[in-house]
C-alpha cells in the first residue's frame, strides 16, 4: 500500500476526475453490451487460466464503472480493492480488442489516474511482504 | 388504451428514437472535435487496393479480429443483427399498415420468410441467453440489467410471432406487441443498445489501431 494510508479521500478530486470524463467514459460504459469477447486479446487472462477477473470489460466495470455508479463516493477501502484490477491485473499494452471499438485501456487509465490522485498505487518495494505484485 | 398505444404513443417512440440518434450524434461531434493522426493499423497496407496481395493482408487481417477468435459468436451475431433491422422493415403487415396510412409502399418478404427469419432471431437470442447462464466469463460481468436488455429486445419479436400464430389471445398480444416495439424504440438510444448507432461511430470515425476506417477524431 503506498505511503497515504491514513490520508482522508478527497472525494470532491475524484467527482472532478469523473466530471471531467464523464462525456466519453459514461457512453463506453454504457456501450460495453457485456459479451466478454475481449477476453481472449488479454494475455493475462490467457495467462491465468482464462480467469474471468482479468478481462478486460471486467476490470474496467468494476473499476471505473463503479466510481461511476457511486459517483465518486468511496472510501479508501473501495479504491485500496480496485487498485488490485488497475495496476496490477492490467499492463496498459492496450491490446485488449472489442467488437464495438469501445476504448477500455481509457477507463483502466482513468482508474488509476484517481487511485493516484488519492494515493492509492503499488509499492513496487521488493522487501515488502504484504504484497506481491509479481 | 389500444388507440393511444397505436396512434401518439408510436409518435412518441418515434420521435424519441430518432430524435434521441440525433443527440447522441451531435453529442459524440461535439465531444471529439479533436484530431489526431494514427499511423497505427492492424490493416496492412500495399500498393494497389485491390491487388491480391492487398486483399490477402485485409482478409489476414480480419482474422486477427472476433471472426478469428470467435467464429461461432460472429455468426450468430450477425444472423441475429440482420434480422434484427431486416424483419421488421421487410414485414408485410407493417408495410400494409405503412401504405393506409401514408400511402408508402416498400418492397416486402412472403410472410413464411418474415416467420423463419424471427423464429432464427429467437433462437439466437435464446442462444445469447443461455451463454450468459451459463458461461462462466459472461456471466461474471452480467448484470439484471443485461437481461432486461436483452429481453426488450426480443419482446417484439416473440410477441409478433405469437400475434401472427394468433396464440392466447390475439388482441391481448398485439397490445404487448406494439408496446414492446415502442419500448425498444424509446429505450434503444439511450441504453446498451445505443451501440446500433456507436459501433459504427466508434470504430470508423475513432482513430484507433483496430479502426476500421480512416478515423481520425479524438474524444
Amino acid at each position: 500500500m503506498a505511503e497515504h494510508g491514513e490520508k482522508p479521500i478527497d472525494r470532491e478530486r475524484i467527482k472532478t476526475f469523473l466530471e471531467r470524463n464523464k462525456g466519453k467514459m459514461k457512453r463506453l460504459l454504457s456501450h460495453c453490451v457485456h459479451c466478454s469477447i475481449c477476453a481472449e486479446s488479454c494475455f493475462l487472462y490467457m495467462g491465468h487460466d482464462k480467469d474471468p477477473r482479468y478481462m478486460p470489460s471486467y476490470k474496467a466495470i468494476n473499476s471505473l464503472g463503479k466510481l461511476y455508479k457511486k459517483k465518486g463516493k468511496v472510501d479508501r477501502d473501495f479504491l485500496e480493492r480496485i487498485k488490485t484490477m488497475v495496476w496490477r491485473d492490467c499492463v496498459l499494452c492496450r491490446r485488449c480488442y472489442c467488437p464495438i471499438g469501445v476504448d477500455i485501456p481509457s477507463m483502466i487509465a482513468l482508474g488509476r489516474t484517481i487511485c493516484r490522485s488519492q494515493g492509492v498505487y503499488p509499492n513496487f518495494d521488493e522487501s515488502d511482504q504484504k504484497e506481491s505484485w509479481l | 388504451m389500444f388507440d393511444f398505444i397505436r396512434g401518439p404513443l408510436l409518435w412518441v417512440a418515434f420521435i424519441v428514437f430518432f430524435g434521441g440518434l440525433v443527440f447522441q450524434l451531435l453529442q459524440f461531434f461535439t465531444l471529439t472535435r479533436k484530431k489526431e493522426r494514427l499511423f497505427l493499423s492492424v490493416h496492412g497496407k500495399t500498393k494497389g487496393r485491390w491487388s491480391i496481395e492487398s486483399m490477402r493482408q485485409w482478409f489476414e487481417s480480419l482474422l486477427t479480429t472476433i471472426i478469428g477468435t470467435h467464429p461461432m459468436m460472429t455468426i450468430l451475431t450477425l444472423i441475429f443483427h440482420c434480422c434484427l433491422f431486416v424483419t421488421p422493415i421487410f414485414l408485410l403487415a407493417h408495410n400494409i399498415l405503412l401504405d393506409e396510412s401514408w400511402g408508402i409502399s416498400i418492397w416486402s418478404f412472403s410472410e413464411s420468410t418474415t416467420d423463419i427469419l424471427t423464429v432464427v432471431l429467437l433462437v439466437c437470442g435464446a442462444l445469447f441467453l443461455l451463454r450468459r447462464i451459463f458461461v462462466r466469463r459472461v456471466r461474471a460481468i452480467t448484470t439484471a440489467f443485461d437481461y432486461l436488455i436483452l429481453f426488450i429486445t426480443v419482446a417484439p419479436f416473440l410477441s409478433g410471432y405469437m400475434a401472427y400464430h394468433q396464440w392466447f389471445h390475439y388482441k391481448a398480444i398485439l397490445f404487448a406487441h406494439i408496446l414492446a416495439g415502442e419500448v425498444m424504440l424509446i429505450v434503444a438510444p439511450f441504453t446498451k443498445l445505443g451501440h446500433m448507432l456507436f459501433f459504427f461511430l466508434y470504430r470508423f470515425l475513432i482513430g484507433s489501431e483496430y479502426s476500421f476506417g480512416q478515423g481520425t477524431r479524438s474524444w
